[in-house]
């Protein structure tokens, strides 16, 4: 009997979810007010829609081989400089490495044409340019994260002689094995016909396909715990960078779109080495200097077996795969990425630098 | 007119060669006419009018079939959610009425939630049903696109068509030139060595 008492702290709970549902227009910014990005960079190079940032020293020696950073096609750069005590290129720059970083910026109706060709051939390699050029090297370290390492991954195999280090942070690599929803939605997804009607992938569709990516736990959880956090100064900061991140995303390049979902969902052309980018076969094997695969254990956006084949695939006999204990934005802006990825990145790739 | 009338696809066609016709009869009409008081706009006033009339009717055969899929879709998002609600009631009787059993509560509610989910949207089901829905849209999206390069043709602007093929060619050429400064340079570095 007495197990079905009802307990009071309930209506003390309830009554103060209302309280914190109508407080937090006040205690919070409004979300897309939200400064992020504390870390002072110059744009060195700037080519159409692409910029390539330079983040400004930290130390007064730096590592001789500099680190290009490829970002993803999908949302903004800027989640490796989202808060300074979370931020991956800070620590980089702490750690003494010169980091320069790759914006691919907004894509509009007239950049429909790009391809793997034109990001992988004339971007990325004019970028790979101009910081052997300023900074008097012949190769630099890679690092791509999410779709940027499966750019990083392609280039480093059609351009092997001007890689020092590749490190692939949650690689998209084997499409078949991708385990997300995503990938069931792309196997079926006729891309001829949107690219054809709409021209570039609409940020719209990007959005639709986070919101089947763990519905409840993204879209129902997360918001209540913000409002059960709403005293928690930095919570909230933390919560509303992110969340202005997450719904900040570029249309994807109409042809960009289409050779990716057929050559990585569709056909997995790239893990099997069948992939061409204008008329050069994209070979992993071609892949021979010291490669990190970093993986995210509870990614669900890039699912660990879609990212793991890349260090398999690869020729390398120097390498090593790590799995981290936590999401896909955790491996790049946490505490635990602060604590754990970044230093034995950084030791790894100062060895090989 | 009888047999027209038996299936929904004969009524689509009879709507679409009826207005076919009538609009094939005012463009015949009314060319003599036009074709003397005026050149262009009037003209094309009684073509397009054909164009847009096909494009619409159709259009009201896709927008059939979109409605098909979309409900399609939302029975398949309310069974879940139905499913998932009898699931939770199933495995929730036990949970006690207090603070600790409220958190119990969500939990089992969002994880049986994310689970019954997941599970239809990796459904081959699910696949296949959203992507003939995205697919009509498109197709309607089409529609749409060529009744405005109609207009916008009457009005003497360029369609869609005649802009993507400046794009393509501002593409091919942006190559080139891509191409003509990689040799440049590869050509300056070897005069450096």
């Amino acid at each position: 009997m007495s197990e079905n008492k009802f307990d009071p702290r309930i209506i003390g709970n309830l009554l103060n979810f209302g309280r914190s549902f109508i407080q937090a227009p006040m205690k919070a910014s409004i979300p897309h007010d939200v400064d992020i990005g504390s870390t002072q960079f110059d744009v060195a190079y700037k080519e159409d829609k692409m910029r390539l940032l330079h983040f400004r020293p930290l130390t007064s020696r730096q590592v001789r081989t500099p680190l290009l950073i490829s970002y993803a096609i999908i949302n903004r750069y800027y989640i490796f400089d989202i808060d300074p005590k979370k931020s991956w290129v800070k620590n980089l720059l702490e750690q003494g490495f010169d980091v320069y970083l790759i914006d691919w910026g907004t894509p509009s109706k007239i950049d429909k044409f790009l391809g793997f060709d034109e990001y992988v051939n004339r971007y990325m390699d004019n970028c790979v340019d101009f910081i052997c050029d300023e900074t008097n090297v012949d190769k630099v370290s890679i690092q791509g994260y999410c779709t940027g390492g499966t750019l990083a991954a392609v280039y480093s195999s059609l351009h092997p002689e001007r890689v020092k280090n590749l490190i692939a942070t949650a690689p998209v690599i084997d499409g078949w094995k991708d385990t997300t929803v995503v990938s069931n939605i792309a196997k079926y997804f006729d891309v001829d016909k949107l690219v054809d009607t709409i021209g570039n992938m609409p940020p719209e569709f990007i959005y639709y396909c986070f919101s089947i990516l763990k519905p409840f736990e993204q879209g129902v959880e997360k918001y209540i715990k913000f409002l059960d956090n709403i005293d928690d100064e930095k919570f909230v900061e933390r919560f509303l960078k992110i969340e202005k991140w997450a719904g900040e995303t570029p249309p994807i390049p109409g042809e960009l779109f289409k050779q990716w979902i057929k050559g990585i969902y569709q056909d997995n052309l790239l893990i099997q080495n069948k992939m061409y980018v204008k008329n050069e076969l994209v070979s992993l094997k071609n892949i021979d200097m010291p490669v990190f695969t970093q993986v995210a254990v509870g990614d669900h956006l890039v699912s660990p077996e879609c990212s793991m084949p890349l260090h398999y695939a690869v020729s390398s006999t120097d390498k090593i795969l790590k799995l981290y204990p936590t999401g896909h934005v955790g491996m790049i802006a946490s505490s635990f990425s602060q604590k754990t990825v970044l230093p034995e990145l950084g030791k790894w790739l100062k060895e090989r630098s | 007119m009888n047999n027209y009338m038996e299936n929904e696809s004969n009524i689509t066609d009879y709507y679409k060669k009826t207005a076919t016709f009538w609009s094939d009869m005012m463009g015949m009409m009314s060319s003599k006419s036009t074709t003397l008081s005026a050149v262009g706009p009037l003209r094309n006033l009684s073509t397009n009018l054909k164009k847009i009339t096909n494009e619409l009717t159709e259009a009201n055969k896709e927008t059939v079939e979109f409605n098909n899929f979309l409900i399609k879709y939302y029975k398949q998002l309310s069974d879940t959610w139905t499913n998932a609600q009898k699931e939770v009631a199933s495995k929730t009787t036990k949970i006690p009425p207090n603070e600790e059993g409220t958190e119990a509560y969500k939990r089992v509610w969002i994880d049986i939630f994310e689970n019954n989910f997941t599970g239809l949207f990796d459904s081959k089901k699910f696949s296949e049903n959203y992507n003939n829905l995205v697919s009509t849209e498109l197709d309607l999206l089409k529609r749409w696109n060529t009744i405005t390069d109609v207009m916008l043709k009457s009005a003497n602007l360029p369609t869609k068509e005649e802009i993507e093929e400046i794009y393509e060619e501002l593409h091919i050429l942006k190559n080139r030139i891509a191409k003509l400064e990689l040799s440049k340079k590869q050509s300056e570095k070897n005069v450096r060595k």
